[in-house]
């Protein structure tokens, strides 16, 4: 048994334990697959895994809607945490209400994550590794040039079954009325969904949202490079306006303000 | 802190209830509620992916449409009643109509949608209760055809291999399937295949999506797959590329399939088929040359009157060029529901048991009347629209539906409501009131699939778990606890299960390619290939490695021959019908799933541009399609997908329904309608 599990099975049986919380969020290996799951039994610890991961944020978001006053601890990677920080300042999630555990993602998985921020802001769990360049994970798209990026993307758009996956999966999809839906954004019933406008759309959704979690490409049953495409907008977002998703509690997302005027420092 | 806030939730793995790719689903459930799902991404179906259906599949679950108590007719009207008095009058109505009439007065349509459990205790008690072998489902109008050639020239009737090869073929050879919208999965798998660089070739009367990645797209004239399918073998017997090695060890009937080929000349194929000769030859070539070649293909191929043909071709190329028996090759048929594959398994057919076990092997017979304790029937029944007929001339007088909506689904609508209203007694169990169940007697509220345990095989042979994630929907009961009720009401003392894993291991004694599966077994294993013949048995993920199971492949050669109704003056379009990737068959779950309907709301006739303008109509507008069985209103769909005087109508919507107009003319051994071929006429609505 690796010993990143057993320590965070350690952790989490203590705070079942001591009654801190009235559960905890991380992924268990259950009938022969793995998916998240809410513990609430110190029996049932045995059972967590922490690979293959999975977006923590939407069952955070699910319990809470239905049980507004449970504690929930959750286990977080740095990816999941910056998702409820965001989740947090949109009013969605109750952050106040969650004990974070924060996991640190090994050297392995944030090269397959081509992730620059592969640890939470408190490391309770393993050991924080520095992660990939910020932009390797986009580099080769960049080397292209317009017209081969623009083939590029168009090929790829091309195989979208609109399965919708990018959006289920995602920690920061919440929207009950989601713009991809809007018969005048987007006609119904067609596959592939209108090239460029549906990932467009969603790409320009995600530019003050996206976590580079991954987990749309992921998702996606024909293999888009979804995550290259939202970070490559947030290249852009963190040049022209200084905003990353998720690195702060207080500065307030750019496509929405909650207030009159933006929160600042 | 918060002292003791009562979260009641759980994730429950299962199966998805929808095609016959068979994706792992997790299922969320909070406060007694299905919420939401996952795909586990270690599944090697789903891989952390689904399609939109698969995302939604909770949603239907909790419809306020859902069937939640027993009714029974009055007049015009359905009345609630207690499940008693309910199955009272369903045991009286089918005693005395099997006592006065015979056993053969009734008949029995099982549910590719239920669970093998399910399917095989309808299997038994048609036969130890009622005593006929009329029992048949939807396999009939979909894959007979594949079940009848492969069984034959095979010794199996399944497929052959699994879509978690394809990423190791070199080509593969897409007909008849329109793999992306209905076996997303599996088409999301064959463009991954081509990223690695397979080569791919699609041959489909419409510009299907999967044709805009083809290599070579081919697109036939509807109804003329033997010719081209010949044409193909022509060119790769005159390039010599055929593996005369597998030819000769491995199979029977060359010579015989050779005289044949030699008429199919790629000038004789253009003829018959519309394909251009050099674009004939070019993708023979590409598909002979390739060391591991997959042949996909689902109901382009087997709603023929000619099914049978059709299938028995596909087997002669995949055999002429050694693509059976390794890895990234075979006769891969896709099922279509979740669980036709394992309903046929299951024996819901007229003409075998469990394990395709035959009734006419005495043998089998003597088997199952000490199993079952009981003399058995033995003369074949009844297949599906056989039984309409009989319904029709007044021999069949009482049917037992579930899960099943022939109203939609069934060719020549109008026929099976005659065919139904003209029984004595129509008992439907489902978990809606569809269309079909709108005309029954008595309507038995069943559950769906997260409301029970059970299994399901989908279209690789692979048995998975159907896991009970939340209690039947008001009133309603899990299947197979009806299904034994009204057994013992009956008298029958064979169905005192305590559950469904009893049920599986009854079925596991009595069927050598289930013997070695246990729900233990599937727990952790999470998905097994029959054949799985003993407990340490790994399972068989390719059919015919060493040796097909009948020994030696059979070749069959075909002859083409015609769709039984062509267009002509009066009805000069040819109809084909179909599906469409956002919804599922009749539409009694996904047209209850918001999120799909507001993708197609309903249905429509895909008419290519140049037909539209001499006809006169644009997008949208309303036009009559006629055929010599009926008449519906349409919306147009103005589209190149479709070539000239080829319109397509999807036949999941029952305000303008295609099978309405197709026709029961069936494959003489298969008895499949040909829901691909039929004549109408169109005329733009006025007013």
């Amino acid at each position: 048994m690796n010993s990143l599990e057993a320590e965070t099975r350690r952790v989490v049986s203590k705070l079942l334990e001591e009654k801190r919380v009235d559960g905890v969020i991380a992924p268990r290996r259950h009938q022969g697959c793995t998916g998240p799951h809410l513990f609430q039994r110190v029996e049932e610890v045995e059972k967590l895994v922490l690979t293959p991961k999975y977006p923590v944020a939407n069952l955070c978001l699910l319990i809470q809607t239905k049980h507004p006053e449970a504690k929930l601890g959750v286990v977080v990677r740095g990816c999941d945490e910056r998702a409820i920080r965001e989740l947090g300042k949109l009013g969605q999630i109750d952050v106040e209400k969650l004990v974070l555990i924060g996991l640190a993602c090994t050297e392995e998985e944030a090269v397959r994550c081509g992730c620059s921020q592969p640890y939470p802001s408190r490391v309770d769990i393993g050991v924080k590794v520095e992660g990939e360049k910020p932009d390797t994970k986009v580099a080769p798209i960049k080397e292209k040039n317009l017209l081969e990026r623009l083939k590029f993307w168009s090929e790829n758009f091309s195989k979208c079954i609109k399965c919708y996956g990018c959006r289920e999966a995602c920690p920061m999809c919440v929207c009950e009325e989601c713009m991809l839906e809007k018969w005048f954004w987007v006609k119904g019933g067609e596959i592939p969904p209108e090239i460029p406008t549906f990932h467009l759309i969603r790409a320009y959704h995600m530019a003050d949202k996206c976590t580079g979690c991954g987990e749309c490409e992921a998702a996606c049953p024909v293999g888009i490079p979804l995550t290259s495409l939202y970070l490559l907008i947030l290249e852009d977002v963190k040049k022209l306006f200084g905003y990353e998703p998720g690195r702060d509690e207080r500065i307030s997302p750019l496509l929405t303000t909650l207030e009159e005027a933006p929160i600042s420092e | 802190m918060n002292p003791g806030c009562n979260i009641d939730y759980n994730t429950v793995l299962t199966t998805c209830p929808y095609c016959g790719c068979g994706c792992g689903l997790q299922l969320h459930v909070l406060d007694g509620r299905v919420v939401g799902v996952t795909p586990p991404k270690e599944h090697p179906i789903s891989r952390g992916s689904l399609c939109i259906k698969g995302w939604n599949a909770h949603v239907f679950i909790h419809s306020k449409d859902r069937l939640t108590k027993p009714l029974i007719r009055k007049g015009d009207k359905f009345v609630a009643t207690s499940w008693g008095k309910a199955l009272n009058l369903v045991v009286d109505n089918l005693k005395k109509i099997r006592d006065e009439n015979g056993p053969d007065a009734v008949g029995v349509l099982a549910s590719a949608r239920c669970t093998n459990e399910e399917n095989y205790l309808l299997s038994k008690f048609a036969r130890v209760v009622l005593g006929t072998n009329n029992i048949d489902h939807c396999a009939r109008l979909c894959h007979a055809s594949t079940v009848v050639a492969l069984g034959e020239v095979f010794g199996s009737g399944a497929m052959t291999n699994s879509p978690t090869e394809f990423e190791k073929s070199d080509c593969i050879l897409v007909t008849g399937s329109n793999t992306l919208e209905q076996h997303p999965l599996i088409g999301a798998t064959i463009l991954k295949a081509r990223d690695k660089g397979a080569k791919i070739i699609v041959v489909d009367p419409r510009k299907i999506m999967l044709a805009r990645f083809a290599d070579i797209y081919l697109q036939p004239k509807p109804g003329t797959d033997v010719a081209w399918i010949n044409g193909f073998m022509n060119i790769i017997l005159s390039e010599n590329l055929h593996d005369k090695e597998f030819i000769e060890k491995r199979t029977e009937g060359f010579e015989e399939l050779r005289e044949t080929i030699k008429k199919y000349t790629p000038e004789r194929v253009e003829k018959i088929t519309g394909i251009p000769k050099n674009k004939l030859v070019e993708a023979a070539k590409m598909f002979g040359v390739a060391e591991r070649a997959a042949i996909v293909y689902s109901m382009g191929i087997t709603q023929h009157v000619t099914g049978v043909d059709n299938v028995r071709s596909i087997a002669n190329l995949a055999m002429l060029t050694g693509n059976v028996g390794r890895e990234g090759t075979g006769v891969n048929p896709l099922r279509g529901q979740n669980n036709v594959q394992g309903a046929c398994d299951m024996g819901a057919l007229p003409n075998v048991y469990t394990g395709y076990q035959k009734i006419t092997d005495e043998k089998i017979v003597e088997k199952f009347e000490e199993a079952w304790q009981t003399k058995l029937p033995r003369n074949a029944g009844l297949t599906v629209v056989e039984m309409t007929e009989a319904a029709v001339e007044g021999r069949l007088k009482a049917l037992y539906v579930v899960g099943e909506n022939p109203m939609l689904s069934d060719p020549d609508i109008n026929r099976v409501r005659k065919g139904l209203e003209k029984l004595d007694f129509l008992v439907v169990q489902d978990i809606f009131m569809s269309e079909t169940a709108e005309l029954a007697d008595v309507v038995l509220p069943g559950a769906s699939y997260a409301e029970k345990d059970g299994t399901f095989t989908a279209t690789d042979r692979c048995v998975q778990r159907v896991r009970k994630a939340i209690e039947p929907i008001g009133d309603a009961k899990a299947d197979w606890e009806i299904i034994c009720a009204i057994a013992k009401g009956m008298g029958s003392h064979g169905f005192e299960y305590s559950s469904p894993k009893e049920v599986f291991e009854e079925i596991a004694r009595l069927t050598p390619s289930y013997a070695g599966i246990t729900y233990e077994r599937l727990d952790k294993e999470l998905r097994i290939p029959w054949p799985c013949p003993t407990r340490d048995h790994p399972g068989t993920p390719i059919l015919h490695v060493e040796r097909f199971t009948r020994g030696k492949g059979r070749f069959t050669p075909a002859e083409y021959r015609e769709p039984a109704e062509l267009p002509d003056d009066e009805y000069p379009f040819l109809l084909t019908t179909g599906r469409t990737l956002f919804h599922y068959h009749t539409g009694t779950m996904t047209r209850r799933t918001p999120k799909l309907v507001s993708e197609v709301e309903t249905g429509y006739v895909e008419l290519n541009g140049e037909d539209a303008k001499i006809l006169g109509v644009k997008n949208n507008d309303l036009v009559v399609v006629t055929s010599r069985r009926g008449s519906i209103q349409v919306p147009v769909w103005v589209t190149d997908r479709v070539p000239r005087g080829v319109v397509f109508i999807p036949f999941h919507f029952a305000e303008c329904a295609a099978n309405v107009l197709t026709h029961a003319k069936l494959d003489p051994e298969a008895k499949i309608p040909e829901y691909k071929v039929c004549a109408v006429k169109i005329e733009k609505k006025n007013g």
